[in-house]
C-alpha cells in the first residue's frame, strides 16, 4: 500500500515517456496525453484516500526509494499537507492539459507540448512528496526546465526576452538554494527533512550548532519566495505569464507559485520549528526561525498585495491583468502564513488553515480565469480589454464561468474564495486582538485596501469584457464547445468547494496540523525510532 | 585536426565505455559515460563536419535539402533520447514488479568466467544505460541542431 506514495510520480514519468513514444500520431497523442492527466488525478484521489482521508487510513505515509532505509536513501513523505497540494495540482493539472488539447494549435502540440506538459507535472508531484531537501532542490529544477521552455514556446522576441529575464533569474535562485541546502547540510549532516527537524530539536544529542540555520534558511526563503512571486522577487511573473500558453499560465498559476508557498510552510513549520535560536530582526525578537519568518514574510505578503493589486487595475489585457493579480494573491496567501509564524496554539492553526484554504480557491479561480482568457482570445483574437466587449449576449455560457470565477477572487458566498477571504481576514483580527500593536493594524488595513483593489480590478474586466456593445472582434465570433465544457466544469468545482466546504475544512485541518506536528512527521519516517540519531 | 581526432576518438570513447560499466559501485557511471561519448562525436563533427557519420562512416546518401530537424542523424539521437528515458522507466518499475520498491536494484556476481574470471552484474547498469542512452541521444541532437545554424 506504501506504492502509493510514489504512485503519483510514476504516473507522471510514465506520461513524459508514453508522449514521446507516440509522438509520431498527434491523435493519439494528444488523446494519451489527456488520459494520464485523468490517471495521474485518479491515482492522486486513490493514494490520498487510502493513505490520509479515508476511515482506515494511517494518515501519512513514507516510501523509502529504492529500499534505501531514511537518512541514507531518499525518502517520500505523503502527509496531509503533501495530500492536499498534490489534490490541488491533480485538478489544475487536468483541467489544464484538456483544455490544451483542444486549445493550443495543433503543430504546436506536436513540438514536444505534451512530454513538457507531464514533465512540469512531474516535478511539481515530486516537490510536494520529497522528504529531502536535495531531491526538492532536484524536483525544483525538473520543473523549471519545462517552465523556461513554455515561456519561450513561441518563440517570438517578447517571448525570448521573458524566457532568457525567466531563465536567468531561476539560475541565480538555483545556486542561492544550493548553497543554502549545502549549508544545512553542514551545519546538520543531515539532508533528510525528518532526521534534520529531529536533530535540530535536540542540537546537543546530535553534537551540531543550530546557531547559522536562520540564516541559511533565508537564502532558501528567497528561492521559495522567487518561485512564489512574492514581492520583491515579482518582477519575472508579468512577462513569465503573458508569454506562456495560457493553459500552462494556468498550471504555474495554480500550482508551481504554490510550490514555493508550500516549501516555505514546509521547511519552516515542519522542520525549522522545533529549533531553539535567539533571534531579533526588525526589532522583533524570539527564540526559533518562525521569529525571523514572521516579519519578513508579513512585509513581503503585504507588499504583494499592494503591488499586485495597484498593477493589475492599470493592465490593459486580460491576462495581464490576472498576472498582477497573481502577485497580489500570493500576498492573501503568506499573510496568514506569517501570522501562524508569530503566534502559537491555536491561532497558528487557524492562521494555516487559512492560507491553504486561500490556495486552494486561488488555484482554482484563478486557473479558470486564465483559461477563460484562453478562451476569450480563441474567439475574438485579441485579449485587450479594450477590444473585447460584450461577450455575455455571444456567449452567456464562457460569461457564467468568467463570472464564477471574479465572484470567488473577489470573495462572494457561497463560492471558494468567500472562506478563503473570510478566515483570512478572521485570522488577521484574531492576531490584532492577540497583540495589539501597529503591525497587525497594518497587515489589517493592507488586506482591506488589496480587497478593494480586487472588486476593482475585477468589475474592470468584467464590465469591459462582457458588457456593453458588441464590438468589431467579438462580432461574428464562436467560443469552442469543449473549452466552454473545460470552464463549466472547473466553475463547477469552485462553486462545490464553496456549497460543501464542510469536508474541505477538514481537509485543510488535517492539512495544517500535519505541517506543524514534527513529531508525526519523523516519526512517519523512522518509524522504528531511527536509532542512528 | 583530423589527425588528433582519428587518435583521440577511439581513447574517449574506450574510457567512456569504462567509465560507465564501473559507475554503480566506482566513480563513473550512465552520465559522465554519455558526455564523453558525446564528445568523441563532437570532435568527429568538429573535425569531418555534419554529415561525415552519414556519409563516411553509414555510406548513405545525404540529403542536403532537408532541415537540420529531419536528418538522419538528429532523428536517430531523438530516438536514443526516447529509448533511454523508457528504459530508465522501465528499470525503475522491473524493481517495483520483482517484489522490491521502486528503483530498487540488485546485483550477481558470476564465477568462473573466461579470462575475467570474476564478473559482476549489477541490475544498476540497466539503469545506467538509460541515463547513457538519454544523455547520449539529448546532447548530440542539441548540439548538431545548434552546430547546423
Amino acid at each position: 500500500m506504501s506504492f502509493l506514495v510514489v504512485a503519483p510520480v510514476v504516473v507522471a514519468i510514465a506520461g513524459v515517456v508514453l508522449a514521446f513514444l507516440v509522438s509520431r500520431w498527434p491523435r493519439v497523442q494528444r488523446a494519451t496525453s489527456a488520459a494520464t492527466g485523468a490517471v495521474y488525478a485518479g491515482t492522486v484521489a486513490t493514494a490520498v484516500w487510502r493513505l490520509v482521508l479515508g476511515p482506515d487510513a494511517p494518515g501519512a505515509a513514507a516510501y523509502q526509494l529504492g529500499g534505501h532505509p531514511a537518512p541514507f536513501g531518499i525518502t517520500l513523505v505523503l502527509d496531509g499537507l503533501s495530500a492536499f497540494m498534490l489534490v490541488v495540482a491533480a485538478v489544475v493539472g487536468l483541467a489544464s492539459i484538456t483544455f490544451s488539447v483542444v486549445f493550443v494549435e495543433r503543430d504546436n502540440q506536436r513540438v514536444y507540448y505534451h512530454p513538457l506538459f507531464h514533465c512540469l507535472l512531474l516535478g511539481v508531484t515530486g516537490a510536494f512528496l520529497t522528504g529531502d531537501l536535495f531531491n526538492l532542490f532536484v524536483w525544483f529544477e525538473v520543473m523549471l526546465m519545462a517552465s523556461y521552455v513554455f515561456v519561450a514556446f513561441y518563440g517570438g522576441a517578447r517571448h525570448t526576452a521573458a524566457a532568457v529575464r525567466y531563465l536567468v533569474l531561476n539560475v541565480v535562485g538555483s545556486a542561492l538554494m544550493l548553497l543554502g541546502i549545502g549549508g544545512l547540510y553542514a551545519v546538520t549532516g543531515t539532508l533528510n527533512m525528518a532526521d534534520m527537524a529531529r536533530r535540530l530539536a535536540d542540537p546537543a544529542a546530535s553534537g551540531i550548532d543550530p546557531a547559522p540555520v536562520v540564516g541559511l534558511s533565508a537564502l532558501l526563503l528567497v528561492v521559495f519566495a522567487l518561485k512564489a512571486g512574492l514581492v520583491p522577487f515579482q518582477f519575472w511573473v508579468p512577462a513569465a505569464y503573458t508569454t506562456a500558453p495560457l493553459p500552462v499560465t494556468a498550471m504555474l498559476a495554480g500550482v508551481t507559485k504554490k510550490v514555493g508557498v508550500y516549501a516555505i510552510v514546509r521547511l519552516y513549520f515542519t522542520v525549522l520549528a522545533g529549533a531553539a535560536i535567539p533571534v531579533d530582526v526588525l526589532g522583533v525578537a524570539g527564540d526559533s526561525p518562525l521569529s525571523f519568518l514572521a516579519p519578513v514574510l508579513a512585509a513581503m505578503g503585504v507588499a504583494s498585495i499592494v503591488v499586485g493589486g495597484l498593477g493589475a487595475v492599470s493592465r490593459d489585457t486580460l491576462e495581464g491583468t490576472f498576472a498582477y493579480s497573481s502577485v497580489g494573491q500570493v500576498g492573501f496567501i503568506v499573510v496568514p502564513v506569517a501570522i501562524a509564524a508569530a503566534s502559537t496554539g491555536q491561532l497558528r492553526q487557524i492562521a494555516l488553515v487559512a492560507a491553504l484554504v486561500y490556495a486552494l480557491h486561488h488555484s482554482l479561480a484563478k486557473s479558470l480565469l486564465f483559461l477563460s482568457a484562453a478562451a476569450v482570445s480563441d474567439a475574438t483574437g485579441t485579449n485587450r480589454v479594450r477590444d473585447v466587449g460584450g461577450l455575455a449576449g455571444r456567449s452567456p455560457v464562457l460569461a457564467g464561468a468568467f463570472f464564477v470565477g471574479i465572484l470567488s477572487l473577489v470573495g462572494l458566498p457561497p463560492l471558494a474564495g468567500f472562506f478563503g477571504k473570510f478566515f483570512v481576514f478572521d485570522v488577521s483580527i484574531r492576531w490584532y486582538a492577540t497583540a495589539p500593536g501597529w503591525a497587525p493594524l497594518a497587515v489589517f488595513l493592507s488586506l482591506l485596501a488589496g480587497a478593494l483593489l480586487t472588486i476593482v480590478y475585477t468589475t474592470r474586466t468584467w464590465t469591459g469584457c462582457f458588457w456593453g456593445a458588441e464590438t468589431p472582434a467579438v462580432e461574428g465570433s464562436v467560443v469552442d464547445g469543449r473549452q466552454l465544457a473545460v470552464l463549466v466544469a472547473l466553475a463547477a468545482v469552485v462553486v462545490a468547494v464553496g456549497v460543501g466546504f464542510d469536508p474541505v475544512y477538514r481537509f485543510a485541518e488535517t492539512a495544517a496540523t500535519a505541517a506543524t506536528e514534527r513529531g508525526d512527521y519523523v516519526e512517519v519516517v523512522f518509524p522504528d525510532g531511527g536509532g542512528a540519531a | 585536426m583530423k589527425t588528433t581526432a582519428r587518435i583521440a576518438v577511439p581513447i574517449i570513447l574506450v574510457l567512456a565505455v569504462s567509465l560507465f560499466f564501473q559507475g554503480h559501485n566506482l566513480p563513473g557511471g550512465g552520465f559522465i559515460g554519455g558526455v564523453l561519448t558525446t564528445t568523441a562525436f563532437v570532435l568527429v563533427y568538429v573535425a569531418y563536419g555534419l554529415d561525415y557519420l552519414e556519409a563516411g562512416v553509414l555510406d548513405r546518401e545525404v540529403d542536403p535539402g532537408t532541415g537540420i530537424f529531419e536528418h538522419r542523424s538528429v532523428t536517430a539521437y531523438r530516438r536514443t533520447f526516447v529509448l533511454g528515458l523508457t528504459i530508465v522507466v522501465g528499470s525503475g518499475l522491473a524493481g517495483l514488479l520483482l517484489g522490491g520498491s521502486f528503483l530498487a536494484q540488485d546485483y550477481v556476481i558470476l564465477h568462473d568466467v573466461p579470462i575475467y574470471h570474476e564478473v559482476e552484474l549489477a541490475s544498476a547498469l540497466v539503469f545506467d544505460l538509460g541515463v547513457y542512452l538519454v544523455v547520449v541521444g539529448g546532447l548530440l541532437t542539441i548540439l548538431s541542431v545548434v552546430g547546423a545554424e
